[in-house]
């Protein structure tokens, strides 16, 4: 059997086994990754996949499984399995039946661009970017390269049957110009075109150059120039949690929260499936339904949660497109961009601090939006508009409602933004936020 | 799988790599997600493939597939060769396979009740009693608990890992684990959570053994208590007492990851991040001589169990920090062939689909002599941090902080009211010269460890007695 064939197989074996609704999705995938540290490769890496993932219901009894033994026989037994499983778990507490079909989709999003996986290719990428980050002043460098191309075939009992392939060139790179001296930055692209390993490597080279020799800093509130990578991280909390499932779970801030005010008007953070040739691309979700754009959050206000069918019908509105069979993803996070350049958000800064990563977000409470995370790579007291020194060992500890509302204002220009800390690809702006919290260990 | 792994090691030795390793590994699981009461989905998840790294031109290569066919299974392994070829010219220093004591042995660990004899009404069943017991033992406070996720997985991973130079090792080793956060809400005193995690390696009998509904009616009781009474924290220099709760994550955290070996070479160094400890801080005082934290990986029924590691290096238990000196460093048969010793198997991979890389697996603070009465007795004013919720550390392990959930005062020895979220925010030195005595007690929790790209989150437990820290800072949350 082709590839495929094998969901509508799995969906017509699903229903003869008594399911009423069945939907089979199969990816196959290849990835090539290329790590590196101290300016020389590390390992280099290819991973090849086929993998099955069925979701059936017997009305509101729910099952679901991943395959990787692609036999006919395996394939029938594990179906069949599944749907007796199925049968003897307890109800949900909603039916929704998949969504019907057939749909149609935007033919723009069903093909990704090729983006190149011989290793030849790559690895001239990781050179230049390691030699562009040295060049700026960096002493060493380390980071990924990371290509990948996948088709992923769907077909449900809902008459939808269809394919869609996706694509990306991700390059993350840290330059050290010491062991406490460090700049980070990306290139994500969807196309080769948009991807720029040298300016990912020339940034984050430069940023460490400028971040030598800092000193602690002062714990305190201070107004904060958020880079884009560190204002992703932000804004993929806000996606994420924003997902109907989580809200449900009391795993989200935005809890009872849909038409009030949850951040400053100046923002607008929309889940964008439909830029076709970036790396979040999608032309329909996991239940076939077509994907759309949809802001999450409008001039402030929190619009919608992330809905697939079941969720939806649970909160009593139409999916959003963002199945998750069973909690809801973003797949593609914009935040609008404000009209300021990099210097004019800057020059609004008396006496701040200039942040251009972080890692390590955890809650205190989710509900609530307590959180702290840590600054690393680059950060610099700014002054009188102007960055006058770096600083280290400061943590930002804070409430995500909070900062939210203390968005000031946006820069202009956007970066695409997604690596081992930021699951969801993000375009973001610089963020200007007044009274963030920064704390510090004092022994 | 013997069959193929042979396949794998006999062609990659025709192809001239220096080294081949070849990890067949199936992971069998069974999944169910209860939310606020009602299961979401009963989910079985089959992984099955190989992965395989070479040496070529001291290059190394990594390729996985779970196509098993053997033109599948040869067009990986020239992958592998081909990758590691082809990045060859950016190498510098080229990769070695250190020494270490291989293995050539079969480690089954059988359950006394298999999982495939468990059918799903008992494994709802156990889930379900345990929600509602939550909901029953808030409700004797006045609390509620508006939002429950529970996940109870269980499953077996069989795996044989081969390599070129005589490991051969294949073993069955089956988990459970359970984890769930609850949400406490009381309308005039606000919403507390609380992160549960329970993990071990075993079969069915841990889950029974767990004894679910108890454990959730005691904590869910003492969170709603702390609820209703806990007061602002103290702040200030004064003495704490932590439990072991958070002195597992301290060791992991604090000690375990800065000890990693490729972690003090870079190879994380854009991911996790790097340590304040170097190559040469062997010997190195970062501690009062109370502090001895252990990684042992043959603990019985650990969540991080394992006798072999993933290169089929013998495993043994790590003496990470003697007497509050640097003693060893965590590693695997590369980064210990750059040191120059042999490794000593902390090798892992989550997956087929994963490299070995440089892992903990039982972290711990060895015990003390002290029992509870004397680590309280002469603490005049302080605190206690029982367990934590947020908590985060640098990426050269050295700033962390740790904020408080089950937390008490200390007056004159004893333990008194409550309080709300202290903060213990602290260098890593700061921490450990601060330890003035371990109690005799020693408990562990489950975890799941993040590292690598791509990510692998690895089953760990975390642990320790009670330790008391003289003279620390502790702050409150705004």
């Amino acid at each position: 059997m082709k590839v495929e064939e094998i969901p509508p197989y799995i969906v017509d074996l699903g229903r003869k086994y008594g399911a009423t609704d069945v939907a089979a999705k199969i990816i196959e995938s290849q990835r090539v990754m290329i790590r590196f540290s101290n300016n020389e490769v590390t390992v280099s890496k290819v991973f090849r996949e086929i993998t099955v993932d069925v979701f059936l219901m017997v009305e509101k009894h729910r099952a679901m499984t991943t395959i990787s033994t692609l036999s006919t026989r395996n394939i029938e037994k594990s179906v069949k399995n599944l749907v007796k499983i199925a049968r003897m778990s307890p109800p949900a507490d909603i039916y929704a039946p998949l969504p019907k079909g057939p749909f149609r989709y935007e033919p723009k999003l069903l093909k990704a661009p090729k983006v190149p996986l011989e290793p030849e290719v790559l690895a001239g990428y990781v050179e230049r970017a390691v030699s562009t980050a040295l060049e700026s002043g960096a002493k060493k460098a380390a980071g990924t390269l990371s290509a990948f191309r996948s088709k992923m075939t769907l077909a449900t009992s809902s008459e939808v049957y269809a394919s869609q392939e996706g694509a990306g060139l991700e390059l993350s790179i840290r330059a050290f110009a010491s062991e406490i001296a460090t700049g980070h930055f990306l290139s994500i692209a969807g196309k080769p075109e948009d991807f720029n390993p040298e300016e990912a490597g020339r940034v984050a080279g430069e940023i460490a150059k400028i971040a030598d020799n800092p000193a602690p800093g002062e714990p305190g509130k201070y107004m904060a120039l958020l880079e884009p990578m560190i204002f992703a991280i932000l804004a993929n909390q806000t996606g994420i949690l924003s997902s109907a499932f989580l809200v449900d779970a009391g795993q989200s801030f935005l809890v009872d929260k849909i038409g009030e005010e949850v951040a400053s008007k100046k923002l607008t953070l929309i889940d964008d499936p439909t830029l076709a040739g970036s790396i979040g691309a999608k032309a329909f979700d996991d239940e076939g339904v077509p994907t759309k754009r949809k802001a999450i959050i409008e001039n402030g206000v929190l619009k919608t949660y992330l809905h697939n069918s079941i969720t939806a019908r649970k909160f009593g509105v139409e999916t959003t497109g963002n199945a998750g069979i069973i909690v809801p993803i973003p797949w593609n996070l914009v935040i609008e961009p404000g009209d300021k350049s990099f210097e004019d958000l800057l020059s609004q800064i008396d006496d701040g601090i200039y942040v251009t990563n972080a890692w390590y977000l955890r809650y205190q409470n989710y509900r609530t939006g307590d959180f702290s995370m840590l600054p690393r790579d680059g950060m610099f007291r700014v002054k009188r508009g102007e960055i006058v020194s770096p600083v280290r060992e400061l943590r930002i500890s804070d409430n995500m409602l909070r900062v939210l509302q203390n968005i000031i204002d946006l820069g202009r220009s956007r970066t695409w933004v997604k690596w081992w800390e930021v699951e969801v690809p993000s375009l973001v702006p610089h963020t200007l936020i007044s009274e963030l919290n920064f704390t510090k260990p004092l022994i | 799988m013997e069959d193929l792994a042979e396949f794998i090691i006999d062609y990659a030795g025709k192809m001239g790599t220096e080294y081949a390793e070849a990890r067949v590994q199936v992971d069998l699981r069974e999944s169910l997600l209860l939310k606020n009461g009602v299961l979401e989905t009963y989910a079985f998840e089959e992984s099955r493939g190989v992965g395989i790294r070479v040496l070529v031109d001291g290059s190394l290569g990594f390729a996985s597939t779970n196509q098993l066919k053997r033109e599948e299974v040869k067009r990986a392994l020239k992958q592998a060769f081909k990758v590691a070829k082809a990045t060859s010219g950016l190498i510098k220093h080229k990769i070695c396979m250190g020494k270490g004591n291989l293995g050539s042995d079969k480690v089954i660990i059988k359950p006394r009740v298999s999982f495939a004899n468990v059918d799903p009404e008992a494994r709802i069943s156990l889930l379900k009693e345990t929600d509602e017991e939550v909901i029953s033992s808030a409700s004797k406070f006045e609390v509620k608990v508006p939002a429950r996720v529970m996940t109870l997985d269980t499953w077996v991973t069989e795996k044989l890992v081969m390599t070129s130079d005589g490991a051969n090792v294949y073993s069955v080793t089956p988990r459970v684990a359970l984890f769930t956060l609850i949400t406490l809400l009381h309308p005039q005193k606000g919403i507390m959570q609380r992160y549960i995690e329970l993990g071990e390696s075993g079969g069915w009998e841990t889950a029974e053994k767990w004894n679910l509904p108890k454990v959730f009616h005691e904590e869910t009781s003492t969170l709603a208590k702390v609820l209703i009474e806990a007061t602002r924290p103290p702040t200030g220099e004064m003495d704490v007492v932590l439990g072991p709760e958070i002195v597992g994550i301290t060791c992991h955290e604090s000690c375990g990851h800065p000890s990693e070996a490729d972690r003090i070479l870079g190879r994380e160094a854009a991911q996790a991040g790097e340590t304040f400890l170097k190559s040469d801080s062997i010997g190195l005082r970062i501690g009062s001589k109370r502090v001895n934290i252990v990684d042992d990986p043959t603990l019985k029924g650990s969540f991080g169990f394992y006798l072999y590691d993933d290169e089929g290096v013998k495993a043994g238990r790590r003496v990470l920090i003697k007497e509050g000196v640097v003693n060893e460093f965590l590693h695997n048969r590369e980064t210990a062939s750059v040191f120059g010793i042999e490794s000593n198997s902390a090798s892992r991979a989550v997956a087929y689909n994963r490299e070995p890389i440089v892992r903990m697996a039982n972290t711990f603070f060895l015990p003390g002599d002290y029992s509870e009465e004397e680590l309280f007795e002469d603490v005049k004013e302080g605190v206690y941090m029982k367990s934590f919720m947020e908590w985060n550390i640098d990426d050269r392990r050295f700033n962390q902080r740790y904020v408080g959930l089950e937390a008490y005062k200390i007056e004159n020895g004893e333990i008194k009211n409550p309080i709300r979220n202290p903060v213990l925010e602290i260098t890593t030195t700061g921490l450990w010269s601060a330890v003035d005595a371990a109690g005799k007690d020693l408990k562990f929790q489950a975890a799941y460890c993040g590292k690598g790209d791509p990510m692998q989150a690895i089953p760990v437990w975390t642990g320790g007695p009670h330790i008391r820290l003289r003279k620390v800072r502790i702050g409150g949350r705004e």
